[in-house]
């Protein structure tokens, strides 16, 4: 137990701590609009559960500031983020908010990472009235909580994953059509909506859905799913999978020699150390994806570009989905010719709703809910590499179907 | 039915790693009546040695064991010696489960300070070869796997049966005061025994870093399910966890076709309820007396 003395000596720090950040905050402020900074507010979890991912999404917010501040700011001002740490924590990130809005009075707040805290963050947002258009919330409970401030940065949610795939399979002519289909997914409601957006599309398409797995996340073999699988001889297999889950269950395929004619997983065959750890046996795997570096969108070039710049890396979803959070508020921001609390906020939201915004990911666009109304692209490993296949007018390369043997 | 011999081979493969796994932890309790929950954290630490040892060296995963089975059998002396030796005689076994749960969090503290919480899995260049045998697919990986458990068992087996350490530890185990008075010393008797368990847990580890992932946390997934194995076998006895390991792995892979994952896992629970409620001692063992 810390004595009494101790106790206050870490109160007058804390006190001196504080004073000295409002002397340097009250400096830089001029009652909001102006000339000023446009001050961004950001909540991110920069260190607990989600620090990984957290950080990608810091990053793509610098980037978005360090390109808009080049390119002369927005409205002629400079963007200036203030990003607070949540510790991955729902009851740290209403705090932070509260504290963004509130106290520290920027002009704009835009989302952290995970579903669990872009809901509680997005309500707080809504008490204030303030457009939060947010980069990690594709859940589905996310657009059934009535938000009308909230945006979702990325072309679909994950039961709209597979569309193009969905409408590429049932497009086929009826010789060449599967018509077995079996689902291993795992027990998570982003995972296992991929698969079952899938599911249902091909089941009112007419192909018949012979095996229908759902395993725990904490499952580390896969022999038993991948016997099921391969004794249906299901024409297609579909993952609804992270990552691990995703290499271990296609290493069990490949032990028991299953060939389907379509081999389609979630998340996993984008990741970078895919290939090798499923000793490059990759051949015609399919994988929806959110953010290509190859894809053509006219500002993904100048991205993908300028950030390699900044970070001696080339950017990946996390770094993306930021940027594009970015761009769509500038969008607004632009358009509106505002950047402040206060009446300025609904005439962002508004403007919004109404409109179209052209992003890395491409063009998109919202419901009411928030929801964006796209598809992922389809991506495939064809020759050792990992290609746009689908929707045909992004495609770097022809699908290959059937797949060749893996 | 092709899934059935399927299943039927995998439950098999399944149930020798099984085996290999509940080996140290039965003959822990044998020997000294120690409950030790660290057991399968030791199992992913071997893991991860393994899992390193190719990363880093380049070095094929089973090489590892030229390092790991000395060190963790020293571990294990160490060990007895220093920890599980200074509990008091009467509440040992219920002490031991406080104590070697401590190691078990330090154990996974560690990794997750050394490795990360990140998921980690061995890219062997075989990693997804097999052959077909009658029909059904045997994948290399499994197989080594097997074979690693059936010559550690096989190994330990002739140590126990044939050896003049094996007899002292058998005696140990049988009865204590009678094995001091013919001249046993039985606490260093007791400390080679467990660093010997400790030893088949590097086994047990590298043969499971083969063909799965694992993480820092892993050994809690772990830890119930092999203790049903040993209660199921009757504690103490080696080749009755061996027995219960095979049958229960056998009945997780087939119950799977019906049941799906989730259920099949319960299948560890239910025999050791069961075997709680109908006949404590265990099916496979004998008396705790006659054990091996």
């Amino acid at each position: 137990m810390p004595s009494p003395y101790r106790r206050t000596r870490w109160a007058a720090a804390l006190l001196l701590m504080t004073t000295s950040l409002t002397a340097c905050s009250g400096g830089g402020e001029d009652g909001g609009g102006g000339d000023g900074p446009i001050k961004v507010g950001i909540s991110l979890p920069l260190t607990g559960d989600f620090s990984e991912p957290g950080q990608g999404v810091q990053q793509g917010y610098e980037a978005w500031a360090k390109i808009v501040n080049d390119s002369g700011g927005l409205l002629g001002r400079q963007v200036e983020l203030k990003i607070l740490d949540d510790q991955s924590s729902a009851d740290r990130v209403v705090a932070d908010y509260e504290q963004l809005i509130g106290s520290d009075q920027v002009d704009l707040v835009v989302g952290p990472f995970s579903t669990r805290l872009v809901v509680p963050s997005a309500r707080v947002a809504s008490e204030y009235g303030m457009l939060f258009v947010e980069p990690a919330g594709a859940a589905a409970e996310v657009f059934t909580q009535g938000f009308k401030n909230l945006f979702y940065a990325a072309p679909a949610v994950a039961n709209d994953h597979y569309n193009h795939l969905a409408e590429y399979i049932l497009a086929l002519p009826a010789d060449q059509r599967p018509k077995t289909a079996a689902y291993a997914a795992m027990d998570d409601p982003f995972a296992q909506g991929t698969a079952y957006g899938l599911k249902a599309k091909l089941e009112a398409g007419g192909v018949k859905t012979v095996v229908d797995e759902v395993y725990p996340p904490n499952t580390t073999d896969f022999g038993s799913i991948a016997a099921k699988i391969a004794a249906s001889k299901a024409d297609v297999v579909v993952g609804g999978s992270q990552y691990q889950d995703g290499v271990n269950l296609i290493v069990a395929l490949q032990q028991l020699n299953y060939q389907p004619k379509l081999a389609a997983f979630s998340t996993a065959p984008t990741n970078p150390e895919f290939a090798a750890a499923i000793g490059n046996k990759t051949e015609g795997i399919l994988a929806p994806t959110g953010y290509s570096q190859d894809a053509p969108y006219p500002s993904n070039k100048e991205f993908v570009e300028k950030y390699t710049a900044q970070f001696g890396k080339a950017p990946e979803e996390d770094q993306a989905n930021a940027y594009t959070t970015g761009q769509v508020v500038a969008a607004a921001v632009k358009a509106v010719g505002c950047a402040e609390q206060g009446d300025c906020q609904q005439k962002l939201i508004d403007w919004v709703h109404a409109n179209k915004v052209e992003t890395v990911v491409g063009t998109l666009s919202w419901d009411d809910t928030g929801k964006p109304q796209g598809a992922h692209m389809i991506q495939q490993w064809v020759g050792g590499d990992i290609k746009i296949v689908l929707p045909a007018d992004v495609k770097e390369a022809a699908i290959v179907y059937p797949k060749p043997a893996w | 039915m092709s899934l059935v011999l399927q299943s039927v081979v995998l439950g098999l493969l399944l149930g020798g790693l099984y085996a290999l796994l509940a080996a140290g932890l039965t003959l822990y309790f044998g020997i000294m009546r120690v409950v030790m929950i660290a057991h399968s954290a030791f199992l992913i630490l071997a893991a991860y040695l393994a899992w390193w040892w190719h990363e880093r060296l380049g070095l094929d995963p089973l090489l590892s064991l030229v390092v790991t089975v000395p060190l963790f059998f020293l571990a294990g002396v160490a060990m007895q010696r220093l920890l599980l030796a200074r509990l008091r005689a009467v509440t040992l076994t219920m002490m031991s489960v406080l104590v070697t749960f401590a190691v078990a969090l330090t154990i996974e503290g560690l990794l997750g300070y050394a490795f990360t919480g990140t998921q980690r899995r061995i890219q062997l260049g075989y990693g997804s070869a097999g052959f077909e045998l009658f029909g059904a697919r045997i994948a290399v990986v499994k197989l080594i796997a097997f074979g690693l458990a059936v010559v550690s068992l096989g190994a330990l087996y002739l140590l126990m049966k044939r050896t003049s350490f094996g007899w002292a530890l058998r005696a140990t185990i049988q009865h204590r005061d009678a094995a001091r008075l013919v001249g046993i010393d039985t606490e260093r008797t007791a400390g080679y025994g467990f660093g010997l368990g400790l030893a088949t847990a590097a086994v047990g580890g590298t043969a499971l870093s083969l063909d799965s992932t694992i993480y820092p946390s892993l050994h809690w997934h772990w830890i119930g399910p092999l203790m049903a194995i040993i209660v199921v076998g009757g504690l103490g006895s080696v080749p009755g966890a061996a027995a219960a390991a095979l049958l229960l792995g056998l009945a997780q892979s087939l119950l799977q076709i019906p049941l799906g994952t989730t259920w099949a896992q319960t299948v560890f629970y239910v025999a050791l309820f069961a075997t709680l409620a109908v006949r404590p001692q265990g099916f496979f063992g004998g008396r705790l007396a006659q054990r091996f």
